[in-house]
């Protein structure tokens, strides 16, 4: 879609450039990096620790993550507008690249693909081919059934998105842990929230 | 350099939670931080931005973004940078400042991103309820290590 490649001026000097390419520079200057098998064995801690606390409710532990990712969801907007300085997005085409290019890629390091765009453009998937938080993982086969190990993406993405005015669902609907083709997560708007207004001018 | 006051209002529009005014120009710790007597001043404003702000965009055209930056007026100039997260950050100046923009920015990135919201025992959301937003809340941001880093930041433009 030609529409993709739409550049947004990154900064208020800077010039205009490809999403991709300023994600790849934010990461690349902008970043700190650490250890990613630290990263990953402490998401499994997390995991392991709420199955054991939950009694292995996988539904339980799922939305447990759930909501700690809307937790970090609604600090992290405020980190990564702060990095790159976007402005709103004026449609949910150019949301999705601004997910998959800027901040898989500044948090993750990973650039989901997008696809999947419903008929009437109000929900669209993100292939994760690569995953950071699953590296290592095996479900046992009780668990491969319910849980939902990287919940914790979807809360964040909600979170985040909550913060700038759009009301989405998110959920994954495959994951290759358990057996499925490819780990794919599903957004989906239901609105733009308006902007409050002060009192007495409605 | 002199630089006048600095205020923060949040996402529930009208909200100020934070304001810092300084009122002698030899004295960096002069004037009032969170200061109630200051609740009329940031209502008119937040109502002076958000009213200059509608019209900016709707002169704009569609599709195209346009913020605020700055309001000059005979004395002052205001300094405004917006974020899409719905906060703003404004600092008033005297005339010589042209764009303060680089300022607002590490306020915001360095300081505001730093302290308040990487900080998980201070709220982000001021308005706890919602007869609390629409510029009825009173909460501020009271966390020290802010309050001192905006101190130690903005202290030496005062004069």
């Amino acid at each position: 879609m030609s529409a993709n490649s739409a550049s947004i001026s990154a900064s208020s000097a800077g010039p205009k450039k490809s999403l991709k390419t300023f994600g790849d520079d934010i990461w690349k200057n902008k970043t700190a990096k650490i250890n990613a098998e630290l990263f990953t064995l402490t998401y499994g801690s997390i995991v392991s620790q709420l199955c054991t606390d939950f009694e292995r409710d996988f539904k339980k532990v799922n939305s447990q993550l759930y909501a700690m990712g809307y937790n970090i969801g609604v600090r992290l907007i405020e980190d990564f507008l702060a990095r790159t300085a976007l402005p709103r997005c004026d449609s949910l085409a150019q949301t999705s690249e601004v997910i998959s290019k800027c901040a898989f890629k500044i948090f993750l390091n990973v650039t989901p693909q997008v696809g999947n765009w419903s008929n009437n453009k109000d929900a669209f998937s993100l292939f994760l081919d690569e995953n950071p938080l699953s590296d290592f993982v095996e479900l046992p086969m009780d668990a491969a059934k319910e849980l939902w190990y990287s919940n914790i993406l979807c809360g964040v993405l909600r979170g985040a998105l909550e913060m700038v005015q759009m009301d989405c669902d998110v959920w994954f609907v495959n994951d290759v842990l358990r057996g499925g083709q490819s780990t794919e997560m599903r957004v989906k708007l239901n609105r733009i929230m308006k902007d409050e207004i002060p009192a007495g001018e409605d | 350099m002199a630089i006048y006051s600095f205020w923060i209002f949040d996402r529930h529009l009208g909200n100020c939670i934070f304001d810092r005014e300084w009122t002698l120009k030899s004295n960096q710790s002069s004037g009032t931080t969170n200061s109630k007597l200051n609740e009329d001043t940031a209502k008119l404003l937040y109502g002076m931005v958000f009213s200059l702000r509608s019209i900016s965009q709707k002169l704009s055209g569609e599709g195209s973004h346009n913020e605020i930056r700055t309001i000059s007026t005979g004395k002052y100039r205001a300094h405004i940078l917006c974020t899409a997260s719905g906060l703003w950050f404004v600092l008033l100046s005297d005339l010589k400042q042209e764009d303060l923009s680089h300022v607002l920015r590490y306020l915001y990135s360095e300081i505001y991103v730093k302290t308040v919201v990487h900080n998980w025992f201070s709220p982000v959301d001021f308005a706890e309820s919602d007869s609390e937003k629409r510029g009825q809340g009173f909460r501020k941001i009271r966390n020290r290590n802010f309050l001192a880093s905006v101190e130690r930041f903005l202290g030496p433009m005062v004069n």
